[in-house]
């Protein structure tokens, strides 16, 4: 259904939905213009007419809505916004010294960019901005019409070539506001890029951020997704990715100590003979609920999938995990597994998992699993039979199934530093 | 010929059961109003209790919309086109086979469901449902020596009225969804089991619904109540003619399971499922719930959904007693244009309650099977335990295989595991099997009958047999 045609669908609804918190936010933001002008009016036209997330939507019957309204009183965060800044050591150290870093802000200014890092022109741009989204059928999610409606600028690179410095692109956040960022990466045929995202939030910060990749033929893009909040902070972040021939993608992202954080992942395969490979670990305290909500499409033959995703769930907090493959009649030889493994270490905490696989062609291998266990006794009891007492036994093992994980992320030597972060938070 | 297209064309055999039966029916006007939903309990003679629950239901039926979340992409039914009431003339219930009009009874014959005494079935009663009305019950007087009650539920409702009040729509609340909620209203027949404490029912238990008219829609209601550290297996059947027309089954199916006592509800579903275009067939949309009330109580559903051409059905579990168990084991077969949403939910309430899941999805032609379902772990199921298996198969790159389950634990002692996968007839298989002198017929038929092997194990004997044989028939006949 085609973007106009739902939201002619959704004009019933809206009746029926408290869309006045949301007309009253959307009038308060600063006129559409720039370059995203087009964006912000159908962003906002979109949420006009869809007003907040239902729990009749299937993407959204997990979550509690409430938070969600809370974004509605946030003003938009820009270039003269206050932002938390941080500190080196806050962040985790890089790969390499040659690191290109980014600090994402509304607002931001350009920089100089070492060779193989361009700035895409505003007319080339026009080939590539939504045109992931519309080729995942994104483009009606809520989310991407929040970021839509809000993102005034985008950061669009290319990267061309082999032997590259890594990209490190770290989202700021500014207290009391939504700080929307919008990023295009475009990655030529045969490039390799290492990619660091780090998502910072404190208090009653909030990100909605909007990411379309762009991977060329054999090219391949190891993609690392740390986001950590803090205070209330809530993110809502939507990664959409387009592959092209042979190509590869690889994204470890991890999640913790958020309000309520939900992260999208739209991939298509475009023309098939691709590799996704997608790795999540989310760790959930108190009353924070986080959503991991995974699209992967194969467009075509012989593409290749691995997904793990990962949740530890304790005191009063909500785990979510949402894994949609889509396998049309095109994708002959698809090979496709996905895993989604929970520790539920509470009882007042929760774990949503739904894993949905799609499938027609008939020559295709998809299996997917979900478990949902606390931590294994015998596992405990065999190291406190060795002298291991029971809370270093259980840190242990929490290391043991987060390092699963965090083992992917391209940081420098110090991950361990990440792992005693997540586990101490626990 | 292709193995591809040998394979198509094994899965396309014709629909054995699509005779009709040329009997003299009445039947009441077309559509639903209060008024008709009173005439059907005037018809039936039915006690106050049961005329306020019809129309309770029939108002909250109102004010419900017709659910669309499978997306089963079937064409609007009109409610008030459908018949909502037909009986074989002279409806009365027969005291004795004899009396029963001989084309009944031969119409049961045809489809291999022998009522007359010399050829019963030994060991299975059998209660024989045609259209609206129950039309025989065999060995009721066997089963009547040990306390058990199996009867057609309008009987149930003038002979045991305590019974049928005290459990009927508590498992099924009459406004638990869109299509359970007319049955409560419109339900003309269907079974009532009850096994009293400590007895193991001595035979199978089995219904047959047979819906003959291509206008009037079969709303039969069955219940089941299993008293404390009593047994039963209960085996149900369908078939119905073709017709261009849909023809609607909406069904409610409640099991009670009280403390140790085991229901196992077996079902073999054939209806008719349309032609290789999608005309005509059975919109199959049934609500079947048991409850294990009781600690240590199980209830078992294994079925056979080969039938329909649009099958909506969840047979599900509430797992309320400790320690009680679940089990769900299903076949699905679709073909042409076929559309099949089916699953289970496992509501685990009590500790220790145990379920598992296994599910077994086969597309073929055009067709779409889905798998949809959902494991729940409520705070106070401790150490309670799921293990859920979903495999698909897939004939042809034209027929779709999908999975829905939705997991929801809320309790850190219990464990869920879910695995699902799909695949095709692996070429390499059949090679094999050929290349030792194995036909090509017989060999795909030994290789879905492997790939459906755990469900049919759980079937009773008689029926393992049958949906052997069902599967076989479906893939049987043209090798070129």
């Amino acid at each position: 259904m085609s973007g106009l045609k739902k939201n002619l669908a959704l004009l019933s609804r809206v009746e029926l939905r408290m869309i006045s918190p949301s007309v009253n936010w959307i009038n308060s933001l600063p006129a559409p213009e720039g370059l995203l002008e087009s964006f912000q009016l159908r962003g906002r036209q979109s949420l006009q007419l869809a007003g907040l997330p239902a729990s009749s939507d299937e993407d959204w019957r997990f979550s509690d809505l409430e938070r969600i309204k809370l974004l509605f009183k946030l003003p938009l965060a820009s270039r003269a916004s206050k932002f938390s800044g941080f500190s080196e050591q806050q962040l985790p150290p890089s790969s390499s010294s040659d690191t290109v870093r980014f600090v994402v802000r509304p607002g931001m200014d350009s920089q100089s960019l070492p060779k193989g890092f361009s700035y895409i022109s505003s007319n080339e741009l026009n080939r590539f901005l939504g045109n992931a989204i519309d080729h995942s059928a994104a483009n009606d999610d809520w989310s991407v019409a929040l970021n839509n409606a809000c993102a005034g600028r985008v950061l669009a690179l290319r990267v061309n070539g082999t032997d590259l410095p890594s990209l490190e692109m770290v989202l700021d956040n500014a207290a009391g506001e939504l700080a929307a960022t919008r990023i295009v990466l475009v990655l030529e045929p045969k490039t390799h890029l290492d990619l660091q995202h780090i998502v910072l939030g404190n208090s009653d910060s909030s990100h909605s951020h909007l990411l379309e990749i762009y991977l060329g033929k054999e090219a391949s893009l190891n993609h690392g997704w740390l986001a950590l909040g803090g205070g209330d902070a809530t993110c809502v972040a939507d990664l959409v990715i387009q592959q092209d021939l042979r190509s590869e993608y690889a994204l470890t992202s991890v999640q913790a100590g958020w309000t309520l954080s939900r992260l999208h992942q739209h991939v298509v395969q475009l023309n098939g003979f691709a590799k996704t490979i997608l790795r999540g670990l989310q760790c959930t305290k108190a009353h924070e609920e986080i959503t991991t909500n995974s699209t992967v499409r194969f467009d075509g033959p012989e593409g290749c999938l691995e997904q793990l995703n990962k949740a530890v769930a304790i005191d009063s907090s909500h785990s979510i995990f949402m894994g949609n493959i889509d396998v049309p009649r095109v994708a002959q030889r698809t090979n496709a597994s996905q895993l989604s493994r929970n520790l539920l270490l509470s009882n007042k905490a929760r774990v949503d998992t739904k894993p949905q696989l799609t499938i027609v062609a008939d020559d295709v291998k998809c299996s997917h699993g979900a478990t949902v266990t606390q931590l294994q006794e015998e596992e405990l009891f065999y190291m406190q039979s060795r002298g291991i007492g029971s809370i270093d036994a259980t840190q242990l093992l929490l290391k043991g199934y987060c390092q699963d994980i965090i083992k992917y992320l391209q940081f420098n030597d110090d991950r361990s530093n990440i792992i005693d972060q997540l586990i101490g938070r626990l | 010929m292709t193995s591809q297209n040998v394979v198509e064309d094994l899965v396309s055999q014709p629909y054995k059961y699509g005779f009709v039966t040329d009997i003299e029916a009445e039947k009441i006007t077309k559509g639903i109003t209060e008024d008709v939903v009173r005439l059907i309990s005037s018809k039936k003679n039915e006690p106050e209790f049961l005329l306020d629950f019809r129309l309770k239901a029939y108002k909250q039926w109102l004010k419900m919309k017709e659910p669309n979340w499978a997306e089963l992409g079937y064409s609007k039914l009109d409610y008030q086109d459908i018949i909502y009431y037909s009986a074989p003339k002279s409806n009365q219930k027969k005291q004795s086979l004899d009396e029963v009009d001989p084309k009944l009874l031969e119409t049961f014959d045809k489809l291999g469901i022998p009522l007359s005494e010399q050829k019963r079935l030994s060991n299975v009663a059998v209660d024989a449902v045609f259209d609206s009305v129950s039309i025989a019950t065999t060995y009721k007087e066997q089963l009547a020596e040990q306390g058990v009650v199996f009867c057609s539920i309008s009987e149930a409702v003038n002979e045991y009225p305590d019974l049928v009040q005290k459990y009927l729509g508590t498992v099924v609340p009459l406004n638990d969804n869109f299509f359970a909620a007319l049955n409560s209203a419109v339900f003309s027949d269907g079974s009532f089991v009850y096994i009293p404490k400590g007895v193991e029912c001595p035979m199978d238990l089995s219904s047959y619904f047979r819906i003959n008219s291509g206008d009037v829609g079969q709303f039969e209601r069955t219940l089941i109540i299993a008293e404390d550290h009593s047994s039963v297996s209960y085996l149900e059947g369908c078939t119905a003619p073709m017709f261009d027309t849909n023809t609607l089954h909406a069904a409610v199916v409640e099991l009670v399971a009280l403390d140790e006592a085991s229901i196992k509800y077996s079902t073999v579903q054939n209806w008719y499922s349309g032609d290789e275009n999608g005309v005509g067939g059975i919109y199959n949309f049934v609500t079947k719930r048991g409850q294990c009330r009781g600690h240590r109580s199980k209830i078992s559903w294994s079925q056979v959904e080969t039938g329909s051409s649009i099958t909506w059905k969840y047979p599900s579990c509430v797992l309320q007693g400790k320690d009680s168990v679940g089990e769900f084991y299903s076949v699905a077969l679709t073909n042409n244009m076929q559309k099949a949403d089916t699953g289970t939910k496992m509501i685990h309430i009590g500790p220790g309650t145990r379920s598992t899941i296994v599910s077994k999805g086969i597309s073929a032609g055009n067709s779409s099977n889905s798998y949809r379902g959902l494991v729940q772990m409520g705070p106070k199921a401790v150490a309670a335990r799921n293990y859920s298996q979903c495999d698909s198969m897939l004939i042809g790159d034209k027929a779709a295989a999908n999975t829905y389950p939705y997991i929801r634990s809320q309790n850190a002692i219990s464990s869920i595991e879910h695995e699902a996968s799909t695949c095709r007839i692996s070429e390499d298989q059949l090679f094999y099997l050929q290349s030792r002198g194995i036909g090509f017929e017989e060999a795909v038929s030994m290789m879905v009958s492997g790939f459906c092997r755990d469900v049919f194990n759980q079937l009773p004997m008689e029926f393992a047999a049958e949906a052997d044989k069902l599967l076989a028939l479906k893939l049987e006949g043209s090798v070129g």
